[in-house]
C-alpha cells in the first residue's frame, strides 16, 4: 500500500515537473489587456486561441474604460506594458505618434490573414499614423437615426421615408414632438464628454466641416440646427446631460419619436421597445450632399516595447481570422467591408444592420491627432455654450478653433 | 549611549521621538505627494515623462496658461459658491435636526441614528438616484413642484445652466446633513444641563438661552464642523461626476472635477496639478482662520 502510494506519488511529480519543464521550453507568454467583459470577443476569442496549443499562451487582463490610457501609459512608462493592448481609435494617435506602439505595416503588407484593403477607410484611418500602419481595427460602429414608425402614422408621417434632409428632420420633429403627451420629436445627446463631439462631428462634416476648420460656415449651421431643435423644445433640454444610452432609452420608452445612436442599442431596443421601428441613414443639409458619420469602437496594437512581436501578431492574425464570428457571437460590427454579415433571423435587427453597414461606409475617425481629448473638449465646450444660450453659434465655434489651433501648436 | 537610551525613555528623547513619528509619517504620506505636485505644476508633463522625474521645467507657464483660459475664473467662483452654498446648508438642516433630537422625546435617538443612512451611502449611488430626482422630465423632484403649485414648467435642473450647479449642492447638502448631525448632536450633549435650569430660574427665555448658552458652548464643535465640511465638500467628486459631468458648459464645473478631467480625460498632468496647487493654497488659507478661531477657546 505504501509503496503503490508513493508510486502515485512519484509520476505525479515527475508528470507535473516534465509539463511545467515543456511548457517552459516552448511556451511564449503574450500579455493582452483589453475592456471586453466575459461575453465580449477578447476573452473567448483568447480562450479558443490557448485551446489551439500553437506554443504561444495567451493572458487576458481586463481593464475599466476609463483606466485603459492612463494604465496603459503608467504601465508603458515603467517598462511593464502589456504586449497587444485594445484601445478607443481617437485615443490610437495619442499612442503612434510617440512610437509608442510598433508599426506593423511590413508585418502587414506579408501577412496573408490581414489585408488593409479589406477593412473600412474610417477604421482603417484611425490606426494610421504618417503613413504606416500603427494597429489593427477590431470592431467598429456608427450612429444613425431610430425612428418611430407607430409615431409617424400617427401624425399623418409616411412611415416608409424618414427624413432625408436637415430641414426635413425638424419639420418632422416639429410635427412628432407632442408636449400634452410627454412625447419629443427628437433625442440625441450634447453631453459634455466625447459622446457630445461624437454626435456633433458628423453633422459638421457633412456640412464641409471638420475638427481642424470647426468655425466653417457649415458647422456652424449645423450648430444652429442643433440650438433651433433644443430652443424650440423638440428635444429635451436633458439632451445636455444625457448620455446616449439614457437618451436612446427616451426612445424605446415612447418618450421620443426620433433618435440617434449606434448599432450598439439594436438589442436593448428590441427587447423593451413596443412599436414598430426603423432606422435611416443620418439626414443631410441639403439633397445630395456629402454623407458623414460617427466612428467608433477600439483598435487592437502592439506595443513597440514588446520581446516578442512575431509571436504578438500571430495573436493579432488569430482574432482577424475570426472577424466572421463578430456580430453573430457578441453583437459587434467587423471594420471590414468584405465580410457579409449573415442574417440575424430578426427581421427589425437585419434591417438595421443593413443600414448601419451603409452608413459606416461613410464613417470618418475622430483625429487622428495626438492631442484629440483636448480638441474633443473645445468642441464639446462650444456645443454646450450655443446650446443653453450663453454664446452665438459662430462665436462659441470661433472660440473653439482658437483652442484647437493652439492645441496643433 | 546609556544616557541616550535612558532619555528615549524617559526625558527629552521621548518627547523627540513624539514629534519625529508623527512628523515622519506625515512627511512621507503627504509632505511628499504635496512637493511632488507643486513641482509638477512648473514642469512639462505628459503622459509619456509620467514615469520619470527629469522633466522640462516651464517656470509658470502652467499658471499663465491656465488663467488666460476663459473658464477659469467661472470654475473658482463655482468653487467658491459651491462649497459656501453646500456648508451654510448642511451646517443650518444639520443643526435644526441636531436642536429637534435633543429634545429627546421617545424613539429621537432611534430615528437619529437612521438619519446617518445617507452617509453611509457611497457617493456614486447618491448621485446617480438624486440624477432621477433632478431629470428634467420625468424627475421626482419637478413632479412635486408642480403638484404643489410651486413652478408651473418643468425645470431642467441637470441642463439648465442657471440651475445646474444648484442640482449638486442640493445633492451635497442631503449628503453632508446628517453627518453635521451627528456631530452637533455629540457637542449638544456635552454641554451640562445646570445651566440651562440656572439661566431659566434667572429668567431667560428659550432664544435667550440658545444665543448666551448653546452657541457659545458649542464654538469649538462649530469650528471643527466647518473645517471638516470644507474639507469634504472640496473632496466632493462622485456628485458631479454622476449628476451634471461639469456641464452643460462648466456652469457647474469645480476645481476638483476640473482638475480630475484635465489629468485623466485630457492628459495633462502638469495643469491639473496646477490646479491641485491653486487649491491646498486655498485650504492653507481656511486651516490658517480656522486654527486662529479656536486658538483662544484653547487658552480660556
Amino acid at each position: 500500500m505504501g509503496i503503490r502510494r508513493f508510486a502515485i506519488l512519484g509520476t505525479v511529480v515527475l508528470g507535473t515537473s516534465l509539463a511545467a519543464f515543456a511548457a517552459s521550453a516552448e511556451d511564449v507568454t503574450i500579455s493582452v489587456w483589453s475592456l471586453d467583459r466575459d461575453i465580449q470577443p477578447a476573452p473567448n476569442l483568447i480562450n479558443d486561441f490557448n485551446k489551439l496549443n500553437t506554443g504561444i499562451k495567451v493572458e487576458y487582463r481586463q481593464i475599466q474604460f476609463d483606466d485603459v490610457v492612463s494604465e496603459a501609459m503608467r504601465a508603458y512608462s515603467t517598462g511593464q506594458a502589456p504586449d497587444i493592448i485594445a484601445v478607443d481609435n481617437p485615443e490610437h494617435a495619442l499612442f503612434s505618434s510617440r512610437g509608442a506602439f510598433l508599426d506593423l505595416t511590413d508585418m502587414i503588407a506579408k501577412s496573408s490573414v490581414v489585408k488593409a484593403e479589406n477593412y473600412f477607410p474610417g477604421p482603417l484611418a484611425s490606426v494610421t499614423w504618417e503613413g504606416k500602419y500603427y494597429g489593427i481595427p477590431k470592431a467598429t460602429n456608427t450612429i444613425a437615426l431610430y425612428y418611430n414608425k407607430d409615431m409617424f402614422k400617427a401624425k399623418g408621417l409616411d412611415p416608409n421615408k424618414p427624413p432625408q434632409t436637415w430641414d426635413e428632420l425638424v419639420e418632422a420633429a416639429r410635427k412628432l414632438t407632442d408636449p400634452a403627451a410627454n412625447v419629443y420629436g427628437l433625442t440625441f445627446s450634447a453631453k459634455a464628454n466625447e459622446e457630445g463631439t461624437f454626435q456633433f462631428l458628423p453633422w459638421a462634416q457633412m456640412a464641409g466641416g471638420s475638427y481642424d476648420a470647426i468655425n466653417s460656415d457649415g458647422a456652424v449651421k449645423a450648430l444652429d440646427v442643433w440650438k433651433k431643435i433644443i430652443d424650440e423644445k423638440l428635444a429635451s433640454p436633458d439632451t445636455l446631460t444625457r448620455s446616449q444610452w439614457d437618451s436612446t432609452g427616451t426612445f424605446n420608452s415612447g418618450n421620443a419619436a426620433m433618435a440617434i445612436s449606434g448599432p450598439w442599442e439594436l438589442d436593448r431596443m428590441i427587447k423593451e421597445a413596443k412599436f414598430d421601428w426603423g432606422v435611416a441613414l443620418l439626414p443631410v443639409p441639403e439633397p445630395g450632399a456629402e454623407r458623414s458619420s460617427a466612428m467608433g469602437d477600439f483598435n487592437w496594437a502592439i506595443f513597440a516595447n514588446t520581446e516578442h512581436p512575431a509571436e504578438a501578431f500571430k495573436v493579432l492574425e488569430y482574432f482577424v481570422s475570426q472577424d466572421n464570428r463578430m456580430f453573430k457571437d457578441f453583437g459587434q460590427l467587423p471594420a471590414r467591408s468584405d465580410i457579409s454579415i449573415p442574417p440575424t433571423g430578426e427581421p427589425l435587427k437585419d434591417a438595421a444592420l443593413k443600414v448601419f453597414v451603409e452608413q459606416l461606409k461613410y464613417a470618418k475617425p475622430r483625429g487622428p491627432h495626438p492631442a484629440w481629448p483636448k480638441i474633443s473638449k473645445a468642441i464639446q465646450d462650444a456645443i454646450q455654450a450655443a446650446l443653453t444660450g450663453q454664446m452665438s453659434s459662430k462665436d462659441a465655434l470661433d472660440q473653439a478653433a482658437e483652442k484647437i489651433k493652439a492645441v496643433q501648436g | 549611549m546609556k544616557r541616550i537610551l535612558s532619555s528615549v525613555t524617559d526625558g527629552k528623547g521621548f518627547d523627540v521621538g513624539l514629534v519625529v513619528l508623527p512628523l515622519a509619517f506625515l512627511f512621507v504620506m503627504s509632505g511628499l505627494p504635496l512637493v511632488y505636485n507643486v513641482v509638477m505644476s512648473f514642469q512639462e508633463v505628459d503622459m509619456f515623462s509620467l514615469g520619470s522625474f527629469a522633466r522640462p521645467f516651464v517656470g509658470f507657464r502652467n499658471y499663465v496658461d491656465l488663467f488666460s483660459q476663459p473658464e477659469t475664473r467661472p470654475i473658482l467662483f463655482n468653487t467658491a459658491l459651491f462649497v459656501v452654498a453646500s456648508i451654510a446648508g448642511q451646517f443650518a438642516i444639520g443643526f435644526g435636526l441636531a436642536l429637534f433630537f435633543w429634545t429627546n422625546f421617545p424613539g429621537a435617538s432611534w430615528l437619529r441614528g437612521l438619519f446617518l443612512v445617507s452617509w453611509v451611502m457611497p457617493g456614486l449611488v447618491v448621485g446617480a438616484i438624486w440624477n432621477w430626482i433632478l431629470s428634467g422630465d420625468f424627475g421626482v423632484l419637478n413632479f412635486l413642484l408642480r403638484e404643489t403649485g410651486v413652478i408651473d414648467g418643468n425645470i431642467f435642473w441637470r441642463s439648465d445652466p442657471n440651475y445646474s450647479l444648484w442640482a449638486v449642492i442640493i445633492a451635497n447638502i442631503w449628503l453632508g446633513t446628517s453627518f453635521n448631525m451627528i456631530l452637533l448632536s455629540v457637542g449638544l450633549s456635552g454641554i451640562p444641563k445646570d445651566l440651562y435650569e440656572a439661566a431659566e430660574l434667572d429668567g431667560a427665555n428659550a432664544p435667550q438661552r440658545f444665543w448666551t448658552i448653546t452657541l457659545p458652548m458649542m464654538r469649538s464643535t462649530i469650528g471643527a464642523i466647518i473645517a471638516l465640511g470644507l474639507i469634504f465638500t472640496l473632496q466632493q467628486f462622485d456628485l458631479f461626476a454622476a449628476i451634471t459631468s461639469g456641464g452643460p458648459n462648466n456652469t457647474s464645473n469645480v476645481t476638483q472635477y476640473w482638475a480630475w478631467d484635465l489629468s485623466f480625460r485630457q492628459y495633462d498632468f502638469a495643469k491639473g496639478a496646477t490646479i491641485s496647487v491653486i487649491m491646498i493654497v486655498f485650504v492653507m488659507f481656511a486651516s490658517v482662520v480656522y486654527v486662529r478661531s479656536t486658538r483662544h477657546e484653547v487658552r480660556g
